[in-house]
């Protein structure tokens, strides 16, 4: 006879995919909160919500009754079994039985009559029915319970998560705005006089070093950006005059940034090495050279709209926020 | 060796689950033995009423006899007494009344089977819960098999039926769940039995392109075959989705095939094939990603054999203690048990194309293993060949347990069907019976 099934030791195991799609769904559900709390939580909201001092309903003692064991409000009269037996029979004891064979012996006497088939049917029905109604309803008042509180809970859940959710964009809001204030305030930092400025050459050619140090400092990492950094003093020292200085400046801002954001090691969501995009926006801004500064080396993802979306600061408006 | 396949109803256009593997497993075994199909004239499953002409005819090269029904079933009569028999306490007398009024009530084919029994080695009686077995496997019983295609309901908690799974010569059950179902209700672990099944004829070949092109899909999709009813868990099924569709990005889409007693949501990811032939049948299961089987109440499904056939997994409902289980001896699908579960095991299916081809090759390799033609037919050859050596080694089969006296029949002693099901073990039966 071929063999009968057997369970085959396969490379899948469907039995420990589900329990591992189970555990999943479980973490997913109790993120901050184990199940346990959830339902603490949920019942003082249930208590508060279902206050019979504030809401005109006895709903909340209703169901504390049914809770409560054997508890209910008013007890239902006990359901009549009835069958057959309970028409002929008997509680005489010896005699009950002897009782009991003489009104079946009898019956077909008593259907000349009447038919009392049709009676016994119907209240064995009647029986079964109201047992019926009895069992809905308290299954019905259980899963109301049930219910209410399942949704208690939900409501609950949410409102935490809601709550989280909020603290949580005030956070990002204010980093935002702390991010956009100290951006304008870098775009700032280098201000021109109308007439006073320095000459656009000797910047431009201040910066072409730069440029090609930050395409090579892209390649080779570390050892060029270092490249970068003695170039960048290099015509720090070359080309005396605000730009030039104000160029070094914010080349040591942007090492001191560096230096928070490696502490940090966070990386962002775009993926790729931590400090990529710095990296990129800091040669950019080489290869874009001194054009007023707006733009350059500022960690935004391009994506994302970055200061040079912004107006430019008008010529005079020497504010250093 | 000459047998009889003795079924409700038979013929090429009557689809119905037990009827056609009745059909399936006569035209097989025909091949090897002589085979004869004992039925009635009735086609309709709800009625009784005699519409095929009584005597003998051939269907696919078989003789049949067909056998008129004495009457047609009166469906308030039968729904009041299922309610008793369900329901309440009762007697053995309103058993017998109940399943004389589901029927097919023909006295005609247990007379047959009673006068024939010495010409026929073996009787193979299909569905447990009808007339016709329950009369024909007392009328023969020593040379009488039972296919019980039994479903988790209360037919299977009635008095009546315990003496019949313990009285008959072998049990062929379809799955190891309807097994222990009726091992528990019974207590018939000692009659010869085993886990059979059915076949199915799956094309040797299949064109996906050929279905995608006829019916203009182009994204990926999960299918559904069989009738579309919310007693088959297609309500749910279409709750479960749209779920899906708006937790999950993507443009994996439904394709349901099969008529409709349910109406479809008009929800741009669900497609109505309607009902498909074969052809389209099997290229679709092999274009889909994944076959999806919502129904909670199956003894064995043929289309989720299928599909595993066709080389694709499956998404069961884990509530169906059978579909659960052949998921789990396959390691070919996975089940889901609510909305939140659907959601991770389909999105897992879809999004991990190892884990899919892997469960799709479990399937195909688990349908060869035990429910290709060959295998089936051989499982009955073995069974009778059993049933034969312990007739040849004097060995008296049970005999079956009478009918109680008038009286006793007539004594309210049977406890309700469902509160008896109620009790019975529940769960997938990994093994031999073995419950999770």
């Amino acid at each position: 006879m071929p063999p009968e099934f057997s369970i085959r030791s396969d490379s899948v195991d469907v039995d420990e995919i589900m329990t591992q799609i189970r555990a999943r769904i479980r973490e997913k559900r109790g993120v901050d909160y184990t199940e346990e709390e959830l339902r603490q939580l949920a019942a003082v909201k249930l208590e508060k919500f279902l206050d019979p001092t504030r809401v005109r309903s006895d709903l909340i003692s209703h169901y504390r009754r049914l809770r409560e064991p054997g508890g209910a409000a008013d007890t239902p009269p006990e359901n009549y079994a009835f069958d057959d037996h309970l028409v002929y029979g008997s509680a005489r004891g010896g005699s009950g039985a002897i009782i009991t064979r003489v009104r079946r012996l009898l019956n077909p006497v008593l259907k000349l009559f009447f038919n009392p088939n049709p009676i016994i049917q119907v209240l064995n029905r009647q029986s079964a029915i109201n047992a019926y109604y009895r069992e809905e309803f308290d299954r019905t008042a259980a899963l109301n319970y049930e219910l209410i509180h399942n949704l208690v809970l939900e409501v609950t859940r949410l409102g935490i998560e809601v709550k989280n959710l909020k603290m949580r964009m005030e956070s990002l809001s204010g980093r935002l705005d702390f991010s956009d204030r100290r951006a304008r305030a870098l775009e700032s930092v280098v201000q021109y006089r109308p007439g006073s400025g320095p000459a656009a050459e000797p910047a431009e050619a201040a910066d072409a070093p730069v440029a090609a140090a930050g395409r090579a400092a892209r390649r080779d990492g570390g050892a060029a950006r270092r490249e970068v950094d003695a170039v960048r003093r290099e015509g720090d020292a070359a080309a005396p005059g605000g730009p030039i200085k104000g160029e070094a400046q914010r080349a040591r801002r942007r090492r001191r940034r560096r230096g928070r954001s490696g502490a940090a090691g966070q990386p962002d969501q775009g993926g790729g090495e931590p400090g990529s995009q710095a990296d990129e926006a800091e040669s950019g801004a080489g290869a874009h050279g001194a054009g007023g500064g707006a733009g350059d080396s500022l960690p935004f993802d391009s994506r994302e709209p970055g200061p040079a979306g912004q107006p430019a600061p008008g010529p005079g408006d020497l504010t250093d926020q | 060796m000459k047998l009889a396949v003795v079924v409700q109803r038979y013929g090429l256009d009557i689809n119905g689950g037990a009827e056609l593997h009745a059909r399936y497993v006569a035209e097989q075994l025909a091949r090897r033995a002589e085979v004869d199909v004992l039925t009635t004239c009735a086609r309709d499953y709800i009625t009784w009423r005699n519409e095929l002409p009584a005597g003998e005819s051939q269907v696919n090269g078989l003789r049949v006899r067909r056998f008129p029904v004495r009457r047609e079933r009166d469906p308030r009569r039968f729904g009041r007494r299922s309610h008793h028999v369900f329901g309440s306490a009762h007697s053995l007398a309103d058993e017998l009344a109940w399943l004389d009024s589901e029927g097919p009530a023909s006295t005609a084919l247990v007379d047959f089977i009673r006068r024939h029994e010495r010409g026929y080695d073996y009787f193979i009686f299909f569905s447990f819960r009808y007339y016709h077995a329950y009369h024909g496997i007392r009328a023969a019983a020593p040379r009488a098999l039972l296919v019980p295609t039994a479903e988790r309901d209360g037919a299977v908690g009635l008095a009546l039926f315990a003496p019949i799974f313990r009285g008959v010569r072998a049990l062929m059950y379809n799955s190891f769940e309807e097994r222990a179902m009726i091992q528990a209700a019974a207590g018939n672990d000692a009659v010869p039995n085993v886990v059979v099944g059915v076949g199915s004829e799956v094309p040797a070949s299949t064109d996906p392109e050929r279905f995608r092109r006829k019916y203009g899909i182009a994204s990926p999709f999960i299918v559904y075959v069989g009738r579309i009813d919310e007693n088959k868990g297609c309500k749910e099924l279409f709750s479960h989705f749209d779920r899906y569709t708006r937790a999950v990005r993507g443009e994996l889409s439904l394709v349901l095939m099969g008529n409709a007693v349910l109406p479809v949501p008009d929800h741009p990811r669900i497609r109505h094939l309607g009902f498909v032939g074969d052809d389209d049948k099997f290229d679709g299961i092999a274009a889909s990603e994944a076959l999806v089987m919502p129904s909670y109440f199956e003894s064995l499904s043929m289309v989720a054999l299928e599909a595993w056939a066709l080389g694709r997994p499956v998404l069961a409902n884990g509530r169906c203690d059978v579909l659960q289980g052949q998921c789990l001896r396959s390691n070919a699908g996975l089940f889901y048990e609510g909305d939140v579960e659907f959601i991770e095991t389909l999105a897992l299916i879809q999004s991990n194309r190892r884990l899919a081809s892997a469960l799709g090759r479990n399937g195909r390799e688990y349908f060869q293993r035990h429910y290709t033609w060959p295998v089936i037919v051989r499982r009955y050859l073995d069974m009778f060949e059993r049933l034969r050596a312990e007739d040849q080694g004097g060995a008296a089969p049970a005999p079956m347990e009478p009918l109680p006296g008038w009286f006793a029949r007539r004594r309210a002693v049977c406890r309700a069907g469902d509160e008896v099901v109620r009790e019975l073990p529940a769960g997938p039966a990994l093994r031999s019976g073995r419950r999770r």
